[in-house]
């Protein structure tokens, strides 16, 4: 009964991975849906590519001063080195045999952003990487404690210059706002509160780690969420993950990163949170119930979430083995399509969805697309291209997420059709 | 009407009844001048706005150089204030406001004794913020410590008053017109954007109940339009005829040039001028800078007023943010906070706006304070020239267009 249509399968590996490889789509078709889930959420380990050469953090945090003249060069080895980054991230999301670890990095760099232009380290924001993969399938209170002492963090939103004397106040109020309970659930108090809790947890200078500084930590008595006591930042995290709207907001994000650019219905968003906070924040769990749903599987829902650039520009690759673009030219169409990665916008990330598509990306997603598949044509030529399904409707069921907006061409031609297929409209959707 | 619009409108300007910001301007230019000005002959909704943004942080000091106060700005700039140049300083200050202009921008003079260049100063924000990317955000989106502001400021105004292209940037960053519903296209060139174009398939309307086809497929109908606007006017456009500076910046602007005179339809354009980011060595690179922009500005302006589009133009310049007022060790200067905004066009009301700097008076970190808020500019540019009711209102108007 319940084993997966070719299509459904499709759906399954195109929304958890990067794009919808032949080969991957054909082994969970068939299987059952809880096999098939299981499959994905289990990846076998992958090997991650080393990190290109970046400059360590004693390097350049001298150079970082505000407004000064080392600071134009700090910023200029940021930029060359944070390209070199975004390649390795861009080469491993290209290679990788597991790309739903690399959806799951991605999504949780996009929750908790920090950026190369606030930073100016991008071997900070490499290590926060490794850390958000450690942590991508894991628990969600273990990352959002690790994600309090990432050195990139504390960068990024003035953490390491939080001290008993001068507290400062920007990472607290976004654990608040942005990563845990929301706007209304708490007061200006309770942000400087939190923020007194977080006081002397900082980088050391020297080797750019995590480090408390005893000298500098607030141990007096604090009142936060109206409960009072000696709180550290821990004590601080676990009472955000007590509160019922933390698990509804991460859940929400799960919702548009898997289901549908679309509102969710509230009722859902209260349910899987009950189920993401019974499993103790266990994120696979979570997963597992998102999958499991019958939103996930719906008709209404299918081919409702834009493709990210990185969706675009690698998942096609990864679908249909075109002669790529190099890696550089790759970074910067990613810029250009508005997701430089490692450079979020700002603390709440991307806004993705429909804020994807302008009419300056859409030419750039759609000179890229026709110029990747444009080749010969002719079927008669033999360009070495390796197509597996079958001409007409299996192609279109292969390479669409839903019916495609414009008409098909006349003449037969896998690659022909490819190529139409790519450039219409209902391409862009997944 | 309130009261400054009906001052502009009757022409004749007494200095009595003006705003103290004004005073320079009115006491100082002849009134005759002003009297003379035309009027925009097109309605709010044909007329264009073309951004030029100095990028990095031009330094107002040594743009408007305060020459009233020159020996106080000596001791603070000995290797940049342009001792040698002390003479042509003494005549080059615009009317007697004090203040003269950087010789190298003496291509803008007979704009200025036109009466269609006006000068503000002091332009800036409370609490500057001196990162270039947070404070290019500050003036992109009007808002000040503003968390997440996602929307550029003409993206509040455009689409209320356009259905088309709202805008066209040479570059590729959208910047004040960056919002959902805010249509601009970035290009390299218009030459570039029509080649490219050629690969946008045409898209049948879509009846689709999927919200997110329907948007796009809305946004590829607004391209299309685009493109059959480009194809119309820009395949074979009428030429401007004479030269045109020859600069990289000065190709951007004969390229807005083109499309204005081949009457594109759209009321912003966006160029950019890089460099201004004069930690080291800063004099010649900026005057380099500033004479590839004034002598950008006058080949522009000598075209748009000979095909007779003059006075529905307003250049307006902007940066992120000013220059410290003492030089660094590198005869150069750090980020800094107030500068200066020139502001260009046939509609214009010529002059000097806002108070002079005072070198005395600086904030902790030795930078001008803001006198005027940016959100004022912008302010005037919604309500006189696009007749549109602004979001910073509370911020009041100046009376330059």
């Amino acid at each position: 009964m319940n084993e997966l249509t070719f299509s459904e399968a499709r759906h399954l590996i195109a929304r958890t991975g990067l794009g919808a490889e032949w080969g991957s789509v054909r082994k969970l078709e068939g299987m059952s849906k809880a096999k098939a889930i299981n499959y994905i959420l289990h990846p076998p380990p992958s090997h991650l590519r080393p990190a290109p050469y970046l400059s360590p953090w004693n390097k350049l945090e001298p150079m970082r001063v505000e407004g000064s003249q080392t600071r134009k060069n700090a910023w200029v080895m940021a930029q060359q080195e944070g390209q070199l980054l975004q390649g390795w991230w861009i080469d491993q999301m290209l290679r990788t045999r597991t790309p739903f670890v690399e959806r799951m990095t991605l999504f949780w760099h996009n929750f908790f952003t920090s950026s190369l232009r606030k930073t100016l380290q991008p071997s900070l924001l490499h290590k926060q990487n490794i850390m958000l993969r450690q942590n991508a399938l894991g628990n969600f209170r273990q990352l959002l404690r690790s994600v309090a002492r990432d050195p990139a963090m504390l960068v990024y939103l003035d953490g390491y210059k939080n001290l008993k004397e001068e507290p400062n106040e920007n990472f607290a109020r976004e654990l608040l706002e942005i990563f845990t309970v929301g706007h209304g659930q708490y007061t200006q108090k309770d942000v400087q509160e939190a923020a007194r809790a977080f006081t002397g947890w900082g980088v050391h200078p020297e080797n750019g780690t995590f480090q408390v500084r005893a000298d500098q930590h607030d141990r007096g008595h604090k009142i936060f969420l109206r409960r009072a006591g000696k709180f550290n930042g821990d004590h601080i995290i676990d009472i955000l993950l007590q509160h019922p709207r933390t698990a509804e907001r991460v859940v929400e994000k799960f919702w548009r990163a898997f289901v549908s650019d679309a509102n969710p219905p509230r009722k859902i968003i209260q349910i899987w949170a009950k189920q993401f906070y019974q499993a103790d924040y266990d994120i696979k769990a979570l997963l597992r119930v998102v999958l499991s749903s019958n939103e996930f599987w719906s008709a209404r829902y299918r081919g409702t979430l834009v493709k990210s650039p990185v969706d675009l520009l690698i998942g096609t690759i990864r679908t249909i083995p075109y002669p790529r673009e190099t890696i550089p030219e790759m970074v910067n169409l990613c810029r250009l399509l508005g997701q430089k990665l490692f450079d979020p916008p700002s603390v709440k990330g991307w806004d993705g969805g429909e804020h994807w598509i302008s009419t300056q990306t859409l030419l750039v997603r759609a000179s890229y697309l026709a110029k990747i598949s444009r080749g010969n044509l002719n079927s008669k030529v033999n360009t070495g291209l390796r197509l597996p399904a079958k001409d007409g409707q299996e192609m279109v069921d292969w390479l669409l997420a839903v019916k495609p907006v414009n008409s098909l061409p006349e003449i037969p031609g896998k690659r022909r059709l490819a190529h139409a297929l790519l450039r219409d409209p209902a391409f862009q959707v997944t | 009407m309130d009261r400054r619009d009906f001052l502009k409108l009757s022409g004749g300007v007494s200095a009595a009844g003006l705003a103290p910001e004004m005073l320079w301007a009115a006491e100082q230019r002849s009134a005759h001048l002003r009297a003379k000005k035309q009027r925009p002959t097109t309605p709010p909704a044909k007329r264009k706005l073309v951004l030029v943004r100095l990028k990095g942080g031009n330094d107002g000091l040594n743009t408007l150089i305060p020459f009233s106060q020159y020996d106080h700005y000596r001791e603070l700039r000995p290797t940049i204030s342009m001792p040698a140049q002390i003479k042509k300083l003494r005549s080059r200050v615009l009317d007697n406001s004090g203040m003269s202009l950087n010789p190298y921008m003496h291509r803008l003079d007979k704009w200025f004794d036109a009466g269609d260049v006006a000068w503000i100063q002091g332009v800036g924000y409370a609490r500057p913020v001196l990162s270039h990317f947070e404070s290019s955000d500050v003036w992109d989106t009007a808002m000040t410590h503003g968390r997440h502001a996602n929307k550029g400021w003409l993206a509040h105004l455009l689409p209320r008053m356009h259905k088309n292209l709202h805008g066209v940037v040479l570059g590729d960053e959208l910047g004040p017109m960056h919002g959902k519903d805010c249509h601009a296209i970035a290009m390299k060139s218009p030459e570039v954007f029509l080649s490219q174009i050629t690969l946008l398939d045409e898209v049948q309307p879509s009846s689709t109940y999927n919200p997110a086809l329907a948007h796009l497929t809305n946004i590829q109908s607004q391209v299309l339009h685009a493109k059959q606007e480009f194809e119309q006017k820009m395949r074979r456009p009428t030429q401007i005829g004479g030269r045109f500076a020859n600069s990289a910046f000065g190709r951007q602007l004969e390229s807005v040039a083109k499309m204005i005179i081949n009457d594109i339809d759209a009321p912003v354009y966006m160029v950019e001028l890089d460099g201004f980011d004069t930690h080291v060595d800063q004099l010649n690179q900026q005057n380099h800078n500033l004479s590839y922009l004034s002598d950008a500005l006058d080949s522009f302006a000598t075209a748009l007023k000979q095909h007779g589009h003059w006075d529905n133009v307003l250049v307006m310049t902007y940066s992120e943010f000013g220059r410290r007022v003492k030089e660094n060790h590198g005869r150069g200067t750090d980020h800094g906070a107030a500068s200066v905004q020139l502001v260009m066009g046939g509609a214009v009301r010529g002059g000097v706006y806002g108070r002079n700097p005072d070198l005395k008076r600086l904030d902790a970190q030795g930078n001008l304070p803001m006198t005027t808020d940016f959100r004022k500019v912008y302010s005037t540019v919604a309500q006189r020239w696009m007749r549109q009711p602004s979001p910073w209102a509370a911020y009041g108007t100046l009376p330059f267009v």
